[in-house]
């Protein structure tokens, strides 16, 4: 029976066995293909401390520059920061692609036993709807949104500041004894980012080449508005001389003819006498001509023109 | 000295000194695949200008011990390394590509008809569904990126971009970008017919206005203006192409001109081809993810014929002057073949309808709107 209905629905799709084939494999591939490029585009930071405050430097994920992240902290002191690999804190419910930067383990110490610190990440890099999500395996669910205050500083800078107490559920160490553990990073959304930018970036497009579009009708215009008074210009010049040209009396012999003339007969003639000749008249009556006709009739009258050509001979 | 001794001594160089017994199974199998690439490109005639440095290339690397593509003791990179290296890590090649392509480009055709630019811009559609499309299959942003551009049908777009942003995907995309360029005579006219009444293909489109030389050498420079200001990633491929242009058009350095469409371009396109196939070793070749480059670049290539003409049918929506949609498909870059087919598709409808002219307009908006997407994705990324 089952075989049957298999056949049945094989049957019924048709046409479009090779696309239900493509869709099956674009859905069931994404998981064996989940790993593609991430070693390559492993941030590693890099830290530096200058006085109470600790400098990271990497290149986050989707990025080929080096982008930097202060972290400084009140009501403690900032002892530490490392790095840590995503590996050790992957879980079902998080994705490393939504952790552009880093995942970063912060030690704070000099906190009063069971009170508050605020720790700070300030960087041009992070965007207002940034999180910071702060993991704990020692807690049944380790990833935990921190209620991280993100606040705008100017020429774009971010800051995160994230309120952890000592021996709270943010405090990796789970004691109040003075010293926090904060394990986390700045999370953004991986697909938001790709869509939007998606999206930006297409219409994005269209817009510079529609900007192009304007500038060149408009250049166009200009030309052709120019193209037009030189060609007036000259219809003008070719007025003025023309009376003149019939007004001129002929000479004593009548013998005299116009340049142009005297230079149509000596081409005539030596076209006859010469041997060489030009292609036969087309005739080029018929259906209003395209432009790959015109270009075509273009080419063959420079051809024809060759035959005039003295220079090289 | 003993026979044992001599035997040794024979045996050590076979193994050490010869490529014979390191010959491994799937380096057969690509020196098959080059054999594969020549073939088209030699008995087909599928982009032979590429296809035989690359199938070459291909052929060389993958021969055990040979020292083509790695580095000596002392860190100095092997021959074929080495024209990777300049050539295209430093993204040398690719600009220098775009510098013979603007001096062999007569823009007439899209200055005289500037309303054609839009379709180059509906054109990359493609670009941007497989850049998603190949995200859920985890490639990262760089890497989906470097695939999307494919469909732009522009190799040294394809190849800047890819060694920019995914170096490791070099081979397999450029490959697929002038395998696809070559097929677009078969790929693209199923779609035309698919996406046309016979009634459309049988427009006929207003001749175009003749272009004044003066007009010819200031668009180097007014559409340089403001594709860089717009996308100052763009610059190298755009100053160069512009650069190009601006030499052809001014009709003072023929010479140079005239070197850059030819010479130049010529040597380039050597050191390109080999250095491209050259990435495709078998120990980094042979994996999933190239067919699924090829496969995806086979899609990208479908929409972005796709997007072209569903642009000219939404342009037509709102212009008097109807446009032929045929021309749609020529805003994948792919110059001239993509213009070609169009032409011929037009010729197949109407015997007196000629569109390769106005196929042309597009065609080059495609150019400038693959270097457009290549820009941003840059930009992104930076």
């Amino acid at each position: 029976m089952n075989a049957m209905a298999v056949k049945f629905f094989w049957r019924f799709l048709g046409r479009w066995r090779p696309a239900v084939i493509l869709a099956t494999a674009l859905t069931a591939a994404p998981a064996a293909w989940a790993a593609f490029g991430e070693v390559i585009e492993k941030p590693v930071p890099e830290f530096s401390r200058l006085g109470d405050r600790i400098s990271a430097k990497l290149i986050p994920r989707a990025k080929s520059t080096s982008v930097q992240i202060q972290f400084s902290a009140a009501g403690a002191k900032l002892l530490d920061v490392s790095g840590m690999d995503f590996e050790k804190a992957e879980r079902p419910e998080v994705d490393v692609k939504n952790f552009k930067a880093a995942l970063f383990v912060i030690h704070l110490d000099s906190v009063t036993p069971g009170g508050e610190a605020k720790v700070s990440l300030t960087s041009d890099f992070f965007i207002s709807s940034t999180q910071f999500y702060v993991f704990n395996e020692t807690l049944s669910q380790p990833w935990i949104i921190s209620d991280a205050v993100n606040l705008t500083l100017p020429d774009r800078v971010q800051e995160l500041v994230v309120s952890v107490k000592d021996g709270g559920p943010l405090d990796s160490d789970g004691k109040a004894d003075g010293r926090i553990t904060l394990v986390g990073g700045p999370r953004d959304s991986f697909w938001g980012y790709a869509l939007g930018t998606l999206f930006i970036r297409f219409f994005g497009i269209f817009i510079v080449l529609s900007i192009l579009m304007l500038g060149m009708i408009f250049s166009g215009l200009v030309f052709q508005w120019l193209a037009r008074r030189k060609a007036a210009g000259e219809n003008k010049k070719t007025a003025a001389i023309a009376p003149q040209i019939k007004a001129e009396p002929k000479g004593p012999t009548g013998n005299c003819l116009d340049p142009a003339a005297a230079a149509a007969v000596a081409i005539a003639l030596h076209l006859h006498l010469g041997g060489v000749h030009a292609p036969p008249v087309m005739d080029l009556s018929g259906p209003p001509p395209g432009s790959w006709t015109l270009h075509g009739r273009a080419q063959m009258m420079a051809e024809r023109m060759l035959v005039f050509n003295r220079k090289n001979r | 000295m003993s026979w044992a001794y001599v035997f040794e001594l024979i045996q050590n160089i076979m193994i050490t000194q010869t490529g014979i017994p390191n010959l491994a199974i799937k380096e057969v199998f690509m020196i098959g695949v080059a054999f594969f690439f020549l073939y088209l490109a030699v008995a087909k005639k599928y982009e032979p200008l590429l296809l035989v440095p690359i199938g070459f290339g291909i052929f060389l690397v993958n021969f055990p011990l040979v020292p083509l593509m790695g580095f000596s003791e002392h860190g100095n990179p092997e021959l074929i390394r080495a024209f990777y290296k300049y050539g295209i890590e430093w993204e040398i090649i690719p600009c220098v590509i775009f510098l013979g392509l603007g001096a062999m480009t007569d823009f007439g055709p899209l200055i005289a008809n500037p309303k054609t630019l839009v379709i180059g811009a509906g054109a990359q559609l493609g670009v941007f569904i497989t850049y998603i499309g190949v995200l859920f299959f985890g490639f990262t942003l760089k890497e989906a990126a470097s695939v999307g551009i494919i469909g732009g049908a522009d190799g040294p777009t394809t190849i800047y971009l890819t060694a920019k942003l995914a170096p490791h995907l070099l081979g397999a995309n450029a490959l697929a970008a002038y395998s696809y360029m070559a097929m677009v005579p078969l790929i693209q006219p199923p779609i035309m017919r698919l996406m046309t009444t016979p009634e459309q293909r049988r427009i006929k489109m207003r001749q175009l206005r003749p272009v004044s030389a003066q007009e010819k050498l200031l668009f180097p420079l007014i559409a340089a203006i403001l594709i860089i200001l717009l996308i100052p990633a763009v610059a190298p491929l755009m100053g160069m192409f512009m650069f190009g242009n601006f030499m052809r058009e001014c009709g003072v350095v023929k010479r140079l001109s005239d070197t850059a469409q030819n010479a130049l371009m010529n040597i380039v396109t050597i050191f390109l081809g080999l250095s491209v196939g050259a990435t495709m070793q078998a120990d980094k070749f042979l994996s999933w993810k190239p067919l699924l480059i090829f496969g995806f670049g086979l899609m990208d290539f479908v929409v972005c014929t796709f997007g072209g003409i569903l642009t000219v049918h939404i342009m037509n929506r709102f212009l008097k002057e109807k446009i032929n949609p045929l021309i749609g498909s020529a805003g994948v870059s792919a110059v001239p073949m993509s213009a070609r087919v169009s032409h011929t598709e037009g010729l197949k409808a109407d015997p007196d309808n000629w569109l390769i002219m106005h196929a042309m307009g597009p065609n080059l908006a495609g150019v400038i709107g693959s270097a457009s997407a290549a820009g941003m994705f840059i930009a992104m990324f930076q």
